[in-house]
């Protein structure tokens, strides 16, 4: 009769019950089982972490190789040839070499390190600690997030070791190139590398997102409604729904171009010559594999973004001491982005042949986007706007982040006609926008949450003269490397290219590139000094001693210094409020565990 | 009483009010009806479409062939699919008993293949209309002989222009 | 007024509880198959806009008119419904397990599920009748001015537009003698093949008639790409279904769910059947009715 009834409410209460016992701590912890094949969402987060942090310096350094090509291109680098052998000849960076640098740095860090990085290090430690959960929905699946990403990151580190080299068709890998292997070096066994890497990482990304929602739908403590939680979990959430509706997509274009290139099929194939062989492939598209890479990669570039407007916007209402403004119109305009970005994908393909009516529709769509994202910024400066400004490290990002987003956004407005969009495709001008806008900022809302919730994760805090160092050199370092950038973009530069020098009229740019080179080697060299930061502080840091070190409301900051398994010791706090109760009725700061008083004010 | 600002306050009436629809069988005998009668109809629906498949045959074999007549009797197999598809999803994965908020979440992200669904015909149809206007080799090598109308036209009437 | 407004809210969505008063591994089942659908979706998706960018498309009636032990008979459509039906019916027994399940009736349980996974197989059978099918009938195909036998393969395809019979007589000229015994031994039984093979290329000529021979032209190679494609990626979602469903019914002779008190597994792997059943009725929709 109505035995399926009672069935489901049982369910989640045993549920919660399995993990009260995992918070009494009666399990007894290998180093295995603690640290390597953890099921503890913290543990989970500072995996994801670390290995981010591993391939920022690789992709990282990628960068400053083919920078040296492009401020250098006649110079020698001895060293170069001792270390990479014959991709760089005579200590100058070699064709093949420099487009497996440029994809490879655009791969590592889009995917690894600003997707599995960003958002899986903090929607890991996030979402259990401020919804108030003893740990994610499914510890498990967590857990096996974590390994196919590993899984992923050592397909993907193999190829970088292989005798033709990684992929080197552009981190967008278009066919035909990415699909003939006679077509070029970077297009042999390092292809195959890359498309299985990725069919791995989406499986990570997959199970990750799944978790991701049903922990925040599900999970969260008593009086934690949606409209309560703090706007990093609602980033976390739309981040994960745009992971899980728009990786699948890659996967199939990924899963087809795997067809064409091994077992002969022409999806995106057809009239191709290649070294003087007529191919017998015929009747594929190759636009057709753009747009379902850009399906992804657009809704992609978003979810990179996202989890940094949450942690901007969390981390800029405890240091500015105020309500975050605007809650509700926050909340708003990244769901409205989060459709948006699945509605202006063709916006990357105005050149390629794409039908021009059709491409205006999409201009139009991409202008839509401006809305919500100038709301979200006037939001940002009118939180500051006479706050009681602490200047954190972690604030300092976080304000940078702003920066960058509206200098970043603005010349978005631009690419995103497709009139304009014609004479500045492909050129320096995107390179500068995009590494502006989705690069930088994102990577300034990475550092914010990690200076942020450091004390959190470590229970040390970071040394903050070098976290300022580290900001300044940063945020002057990434507009004097990207903003000459748009100067070259608009006088016509092509991006991509080896050397520019055969062109005259580029020469005059010269100098200007010499300066960008020197200035992202020291930047580089500034973000090893924060590695070094990282995990000095992890072991020798100043020790936290209070619970709530910065005075925030959130529940994260209820738990002990150092949370174990299950993150509360004894029941899980009940949440009263909503989390932006800052210099409200004369208190500097009222926690959302807190119930209401009884003369409390409206706001 | 309390004059604290509760932001759920702006949420849908919907959520605030949700229909309670637990995931309830009253009794054997009524679902084992349920299931049968959804066999049923899925049972019927796949005739008709297979009548229609047969019929899209004949038409073609058929003197001048109506491209008219083939679109809409595409566009009844579409829309019996769907309809095919609804109940499958709302009685087999009892998604219909569910809570109606949960249902939106599961509704409310298939509307984005509408504009996908959309963007990439036109796209397609537009790279075939590019390509017979410029590659008069693929418009020669590709276009449906005219010299026998009474076999098979081209399946795909919907893609004439 | 905002009290009782308040009651209705913490009843569902003020944490504590599911909002959808849903565990949280059905959700994530649920989320996973939008997942998945997306994945179907692209490819189908991507098939539409192939195809469109195709002066001429295959009609399927004539693709799919194969039947086992039928011969060379035209049975439109035929094999395809008894598949699509063998799809259904599964489904049907997969609801009833689940059903089972929900009253913890262990016996019904097992007894449903191992017809699910007997349809399951059964429509995996039928899918390898039908590939194999495809692939080595060859069929009599104009290609490069000449005729060639063909199966349906990623890289040919035998289904083209009907070729002109000034262009089959033309073609017949530089066909080998193999392909016109071949040719020949289809369509008139009166000889042997050997007699055929044993005669000369100019008799063999003689024979054939280009006006009566209806051979097609090489049709788009997509077709096969995104046919195997598409429904290799299906049958690879019915197979792994089908070893769910095996476990499933492993994990209930041993008694697992009985002792877990709750048999929500089987409700899980049911919703994973049944969509893999819904992605069957789009592809039916896509290869074979339009």
């Amino acid at each position: 009769m109505s035995e399926s009834m009672s069935v489901h409410p049982e369910v989640v209460t045993t549920h919660d019950v399995h993990h009260d016992e995992h918070g009494g701590g009666h399990h007894k912890e290998t180093f295995i089982s603690k640290y390597i094949f953890s099921m503890d969402h913290k543990t989970i987060g500072k995996q994801f972490l670390i290995t981010g942090i591993i391939w920022a310096i690789v992709g990282g350094l990628f960068s400053v190789l083919f920078r040296l090509q492009l401020g250098y291109p006649d110079q020698s680098f001895p060293i170069l040839e001792t270390f990479f052998g014959h991709w760089a000849k005579g200590g100058q960076i070699q064709p093949e070499f420099y487009y497996a640098l440029v994809t490879m740095h655009g791969t590592v860090l889009v995917f690894f390190v600003l997707t599995a990085g960003l958002s899986g290090t903090f929607a890991n430690i996030l979402i259990p600690l401020q919804i108030g959960a003893r740990d994610m929905a499914s510890p498990m699946l967590n857990m096996l997030s974590y390994w196919f990403f590993f899984l992923a990151s050592v397909i993907m580190m193999s190829s970088l070791f292989i005798q033709t080299g990684p992929a080197a068709g552009g981190w967008t890998i278009y066919p035909p190139l990415s699909a003939l292997g006679q077509a070029s070096q970077g297009s042999k066994l390092g292809m195959d590398l890359w498309l299985v890497s990725m069919a791995m990482f989406i499986v990570s990304s997959l199970l990750g997102g799944l978790n991701y929602i049903s922990t925040i739908l599900n999970m969260r403590t008593k009086g934690m409604s949606m409209t309560r939680m703090p706007l990093t979990i609602w980033a976390m959430f739309f981040t994960a729904v745009l992971g899980v509706l728009s990786f699948p997509v890659l996967l199939s274009g990924a899963i087809l171009l795997l067809f064409d290139r091994n077992l002969g099929t022409s999806f995106f194939l057809s009239d191709i010559v290649v070294n003087g062989e007529v191919l017998p492939n015929e009747g594929g598209s190759a636009i057709l594999f753009q747009h379902l890479f850009w399906f992804l990669g657009h809704p992609e570039v978003y979810i990179i973004l996202l989890p940094a407007m949450g942690m901007v916007s969390e981390i800029m209402s405890v240091n500015s001491r105020k309500p975050i403004f605007g809650y509700m119109a926050m909340l708003g305009s990244l769901f409205a982005i989060a459709i948006l970005a699945f509605l202006v994908w063709a916006h990357h393909m105005f050149v390629t042949g794409l039908n021009p009516f059709l491409g205006s529709i999409f201009v139009l769509l991409t202008l839509l986007i401006a809305v919500p994202s100038a709301i979200k910024v006037f939001n940002w400066l009118t939180t500051l706007w006479r706050g009681n400004i602490r200047f954190t490290p972690a604030m300092l990002f976080a304000i940078g982040f702003v920066s960058l987003f509206i200098s970043g956004g603005l010349t978005g407005i631009f690419l995103g006609n497709s009139t304009i969009d014609i004479h500045l495709h492909d050129t320096m001008f995107v390179v500068a926008h995009f590494h502006i806008v989705m690069g930088v900022a994102s990577f300034f809302g990475m550092f914010a949450g990690v200076y942020h919730w450091f004390p959190k994760m470590f229970g040390r805090y970071l040394n903050s003269t070098l976290g300022y160092i580290h900001f300044w050199v940063t945020m002057v370092g990434a507009y004097l490397i990207f903003w000459p950038m748009h100067y070259e973009g608009l006088a016509g530069m092509p991006r991509r290219y080896l050397d520019k020098s055969g062109w005259v009229s580029f020469n005059q740019f010269g100098d200007l590139d010499k300066m960008i080179t020197v200035v992202s080697i020291i930047v580089f060299a500034v973000q090893l000094m924060f590695v070094f930061n990282f995990f000095y502080s992890i072991f020798k840091g100043r020790k936290v001693t209070t619970q709530n070190p910065w005075g925030a409301n959130t529940l994260e900051w209820t738990t002990p210094i150092r949370p174990g398994h299950g993150n509360w010791v004894g029941e899980i706090p009940e949440v009263h409020r909503w989390p932006y109760d800052y210099g409200k009725d004369g208190r500097d700061f009222i926690p959302q565990t807190e119930p209401i008083g009884a003369n409390e004010s409206k706001h | 009483m309390s004059t604290h600002f509760d932001p759920t306050q702006h949420i849908s009436s919907s959520a605030a009010y949700p229909e309670v629809s637990f995931y309830e069988h009253t009794d054997d005998a009524t679902f084992k009806k349920k299931v049968r009668k959804t066999t049923i109809l899925l049972s019927v629906i796949t005739i008709i479409e297979l009548a229609i498949g047969l019929a899209i045959y004949t038409i073609h074999k058929g003197e001048n062939p109506s491209a008219l007549l083939v679109l809409m009797f595409k566009g009844a197999v579409c829309i019996l699919t769907l309809a095919k598809a609804y109940y499958i999803v709302s009685v087999f994965m009892h998604l219909g008993d569910e809570i109606r908020n949960m249902i939106m979440t599961i509704v409310v992200p298939l509307m984005l293949f509408i504009w996908f669904i959309i963007a990439f015909i036109a796209d397609g149809n537009s790279y075939k209309n590019l390509r017979n206007k410029y590659d008069k080799h693929f418009q020669e090598s590709t276009m449906p002989a005219k010299h026998h109308s009474a076999e098979e036209k081209p399946a795909d009437a919907g893609g004439k222009q | 007024m905002a009290t009782t407004a308040n009651v209705h809210q913490t009843k569902w969505w003020s944490g504590g509880k599911s909002p959808f008063n849903m565990e949280y591994g059905k959700l994530m089942m649920w989320y996973f198959l939008m997942s998945d659908a997306f994945t179907f979706g692209a490819f189908l998706i991507s098939y539409g806009s192939i195809r469109f960018s195709q002066n001429f498309w295959p009609d399927p009636n004539v693709v799919f008119n194969a039947f086992p032990g039928a011969g060379h008979a035209n049975l439109p459509l035929a094999f395809v419904s008894v598949m699509t039906f063998i799809l259904i019916i599964s489904s049907v027994t997969m609801v009833l397990a689940v059903h089972a399940g929900h009253k913890g009736d262990k016996q019904a349980v097992v007894k449903w599920l191992a017809w699910t996974i007997v349809g399951g197989l059964a429509f995996l059978s039928c899918q390898a009748w039908e590939w194999h099918h495809l692939i080595t009938g060859e069929h009599a195909t104009l290609i490069d001015g000449q005729i060639k036998m063909v199966g349906q393969t990623t890289a040919v395809n035998p289904w083209g537009d009907l070729a002109s019979a000034s262009a089959v007589a033309d073609a017949l000229k530089n066909t080998s003698h193999e392909t016109l015994v071949q040719l020949i031994s289809s369509h008139d039984h009166s000889f042997s093949h050997e007699q055929l093979a044993g005669m000369s290329q100019e008799k063999l000529m003689s024979m054939v008639n280009a006006a009566d021979l209806h051979i097609r032209e090489n049709g788009p190679v997509a077709f096969g790409g995104y046919f195997y494609g598409i429904t290799g990626f299906h049958g690879f979602h019915v197979f792994s279904g089908v070893v769910i469903n095996i476990v499933m019914l492993i994990m209930t002779q041993k008694d697992i769910f009985q002792k877990r008190g709750h048999y929500l597994m089987i409700e899980k792997a049911g919703l994973y059947w049944h969509f893999v059943d819904l992605v069957w009725v789009f592809v039916f929709l896509c290869f074979y009715l339009i």
